[in-house]
C-alpha cells in the first residue's frame, strides 16, 4: 500500500472517528460531505482524464480538489481571508517550484519524500499567514497545481513537446496528497499553538486565538 | 508590520522562481561529483554509485553477499557485511519446466487479479528521460528523449519476441529534477490499470568507469544491468524479493548480466506495485550498442522469473522442489503485505492519538473524546456511551 493511499485511507478513518470534526467545521464541512468527497476522489482518480490540447486533467486527482478549493475559497470568512488564500497558494506554488529544481533528483539522496514536503510547504505557509484550515488545503492543492503548470510552460518554452498531466495519480497524486497533508499540519500546529497560547492565559478569555 | 513581511516573502519567492525558471535544466551533468563510493570494513571496494549512500542502505554484491551501510563520512560509506544473502532456488530452469515463479501463484494484486491467466504483460516507463551515453549519443543529457529510449524500445521487442504483451509508455517526465519521480509516478498510475504482471522502470546509471559495467557473455560485448530496490515503501519486502528472483535466474542464464542489488532510501514508485522495479542499463560512458547487446539477455530473465521456461510442458509437471520454492516467495509476499496492513493499523491509531491528544490535551478527557466517537461509529456496541446521550 503507497504512501498516499495510507494517508488518506487514515484521513477516512480520522473523520470516521470525528477527530477531524473541527476542522470540518472550520473547512464549512460536515462528516457526510467529507466522506463524500474522498470517496469522489478515489472514483474520480479511476475515471479518463480530460484533455485540453497539451494538458491532461484527472477528475479525482486535480478536478475534485480544485472544486473544493473554490467552494471552500468562497466560503472563507472574509475578503482579507480570499487575499490570504490566493497569496499563500502563489507563494507555495513559487516554493514547491523552486524546491523541485534545487531538492535532490534522485530518491536516494532525498531526505524524505517530496510529496509529503509540497504538502508542508502549503500548510506551513497557509498557517504562517493566517492560521486558517481553508487556506491550509487551497495552498497545499492550489500550490502543486500551479507549480506543475510553471514547469509545463517552461518546458513549452525550451520547446519540449511534452504533455502536463496536472493531478495524473488520481487520489494519490501530489495535489491531493498536499492538500490533505496541508491541512492536517495546520490543525496540529493550529491546535498545540492555541492549547499552549490557553494555558499561557490561565483560564482567561482568549482573544483572537482560534481562526478557521 | 506582517503584510510588510508577507509581500517581502512573496516578492522573494517570485524573485526566485523566475530565477529558477530560466536556470538550466537540472541534468546530469553533475554525476561526477553525485559518485559516491562504499568500501567494506576492511577498507576494499565494494561499489560505486551516482548519488548519496545512507546509512542503513543494503547491497547485494554480484557473489550474493548481503552488505549494509554502516556508517556514511563525507558522502562515502563504509559498509558492514551481513553475510550471505539467501538466493531465491532457480534449479527448475536446468530442467526446463514451466515454472510460473510470480505470474499465477503468489497471492499479490499485479499477478493474480487477471481473469485471463495466459496473458503476459509489462508495463515500462522512464523517468529520466534525458539519460543518454556520451559514446553514441554524444552527451550523457538531453533535452527531450534520450538514448535511453532506444534502450527501452529495444528491450520492449525482445520482450515482445519471448511471446510477452508490452506496454512503453514513451511520455517524458522533464526537467530531470526532483519532481521527475512524482511525474512519472503518473505515468505508472495509468500503466498500473492496464493490470501489467510487473512494471519496470528503464534508467541508465551515472558512474564514470564504464569498466563497472561492461562485461562479456557468451563472447559477445555486453553490459550489466543494476537492479535498484527502495527501501522506504511498504512494496519493499516483495520489491526485494522479486529483484533477488531477478538476479538468481540471470546468474543462472546469464552469470555477469546482473551487476548487484542496491536497496536504498527512496520509494522508486515501487510502492505502487509488489512487482516494480528499477533497472540500470549500464551507465552514461558506456556505448549504447553494448547495452543494446544485454537487452535481449536481459528479456529472457525477465520473463523467466515472472513466467518460466518456455517450454510448453504443463504446469502441473512442476518438481516438488520449484513448487516449495514458489510457495516459500508466496510466503515472503504474504509478509510484506500483512507488513503493510500492520503499519497502516499503527498509522490510524498514531494519528487518532495525536490528534486527540491536541485537541484534548490528554488525560481523561482524550479518553472520553475517543469513546464517544467509537461509540457513535459501532452504534454504542464498542466505545464510551455518553452520559447526557447526545454524543
Amino acid at each position: 500500500m503507497s504512501l498516499g493511499m495510507i494517508l488518506l485511507v487514515v484521513l477516512t478513518l480520522l473523520i470516521l472517528f470525528g477527530v477531524l470534526q473541527r476542522v470540518l467545521d472550520r473547512m464549512a464541512l460536515t462528516d457526510r460531505q467529507a466522506l463524500f468527497l474522498v470517496a469522489l476522489i478515489f472514483v474520480g482518480g479511476w475515471l479518463p482524464d480530460l484533455r485540453l490540447g497539451m494538458v491532461s486533467l484527472n477528475i479525482g486527482g486535480a478536478l475534485v480538489p480544485f472544486g473544493v478549493c473554490v467552494y471552500l475559497f468562497f466560503h472563507a470568512g472574509t475578503g482579507k481571508e480570499r487575499i490570504r488564500c490566493l497569496i499563500a497558494s502563489v507563494l507555495a506554488a513559487a516554493v514547491i517550484y523552486v524546491v523541485s529544481l534545487f531538492f535532490p533528483a534522485d530518491p536516494v539522496t532525498m531526505p524524505f519524500d517530496p510529496m509529503i514536503l509540497y504538502g508542508l510547504c502549503g500548510g506551513i505557509i497557509a498557517w504562517l499567514m493566517g492560521r486558517s484550515r481553508r487556506s491550509a488545503f487551497i495552498a497545499g492543492v492550489l500550490g502543486v497545481i500551479l507549480a506543475d503548470a510553471a514547469t509545463g510552460v517552461v518546458n513549452w518554452s525550451r520547446g519540449i513537446n511534452q504533455m502536463l498531466y496536472l493531478g495524473g495519480a488520481g487520489a494519490l497524486d501530489a495535489v491531493v496528497l498536499s492538500g490533505v497533508t496541508a491541512v492536517m499540519l495546520c490543525e496540529l500546529a493550529g491546535e498545540i499553538a492555541e492549547r499552549i497560547a490557553r494555558g499561557r492565559t490561565n483560564g482567561s478569555t482568549l482573544q483572537g486565538g482560534q481562526r478557521a | 508590520m506582517k503584510e510588510k513581511l508577507s509581500r517581502f516573502a512573496l516578492s522573494l519567492m517570485l524573485a526566485l522562481a523566475l530565477y529558477a525558471a530560466f536556470l538550466p535544466t537540472a541534468s546530469a551533468d553533475d554525476l561526477t561529483e553525485s559518485l559516491h563510493v562504499a568500501v567494506d570494513g576492511t577498507g576494499a571496494y565494494l561499489f560505486s554509485i551516482s548519488g548519496e549512500i545512507s546509512e542503513g542502505d543494503e547491497y547485494i554484491s554480484a557473489d550474493n553477499i548481503l552488505y549494509r551501510i554502516a556508517t556514511v563520512q563525507n558522502g562515502n560509506a563504509i559498509a558492514e557485511k551481513i553475510g550471505e544473502e539467501a538466493m531465491p532456488d532457480v534449479s527448475w530452469l536446468e530442467v526446463g519446466e514451466a515454472q510460473p515463479v510470480f505470474a499465477s501463484e503468489i497471492a499479490v494484486p499485479a499477478a493474480n487479479t487477471k481473469s485471463d491467466d495466459s496473458r503476459k504483460l509489462i508495463a515500462m516507463y522512464v523517468t529520466h528521460s534525458d539519460e543518454s551515453y556520451v559514446p553514441s549519443d554524444g552527451t550523457q543529457s538531453v533535452n527531450g528523449q534520450g538514448g535511453i529510449y532506444d534502450v527501452a524500445r529495444d528491450f520492449r521487442d525482445a520482450l515482445q519476441q519471448q511471446g510477452i504483451d508490452v506496454i512503453l509508455d514513451e511520455s517524458t517526465h522533464l526537467p530531470h529534477d526532483s519532481g521527475a519521480y512524482r511525474r512519472s509516478r503518473q505515468t505508472a498510475e495509468r500503466l498500473l490499470q492496464k493490470g501489467p504482471d510487473a512494471i519496470i522502470d528503464i534508467h541508465r546509471d551515472g558512474i564514470p568507469d564504464q569498466n563497472e559495467y561492461a562485461c562479456s557473455i557468451d563472447g559477445e560485448n555486453a553490459s550489466r544491468v543494476r537492479l535498484l530496490v527502495g527501501r522506504a515503501n511498504q512494496n519493499s519486502t516483495v520489491n526485494r524479493e522479486f529483484a533477488k528472483q531477478i538476479k538468481a535466474v540471470a546468474d543462472k542464464q546469464y552469470p555477469g548480466l546482473v551487476k548487484d542489488i542496491f536497496i536504498g532510501k527512496g520509494t522508486y514508485n515501487q510502492d505502487l506495485a509488489p512487482h516494480a522495479i528499477l533497472l540500470e542499463f549500464g551507465t552514461h560512458t558506456i556505448s549504447k550498442e553494448r547495452v543494446l547487446n544485454s537487452t535481449e539477455m536481459m528479456a529472457k530473465v525477465v520473463s523467466n522469473t515472472l513466467y518460466g521456461p518456455q517450454t510448453g510442458s504443463a504446469i502441473s509437471e512442476k518438481s516438488a522442489k520449484g513448487t516449495s520454492d514458489t510457495q516459500k516467495s508466496a510466503a515472503k509476499d504474504d509478509k510484506g503485505v500483512s507488513g503493510g496492513v500492520i503499519f497502516l493499523i499503527v498509522a490510524v491509531v498514531a494519528g487518532v492519538l495525536i490528534f486527540a491528544l491536541a485537541q484534548t490535551g490528554g488525560g481523561k478527557a482524550m479518553g472520553e473524546k475517543i469513546g464517544r466517537n467509537i461509540s457513535e461509529m459501532t452504534s454504542g456496541l464498542f466505545g464510551r456511551k455518553p452520559k447526557d446521550g447526545n454524543g
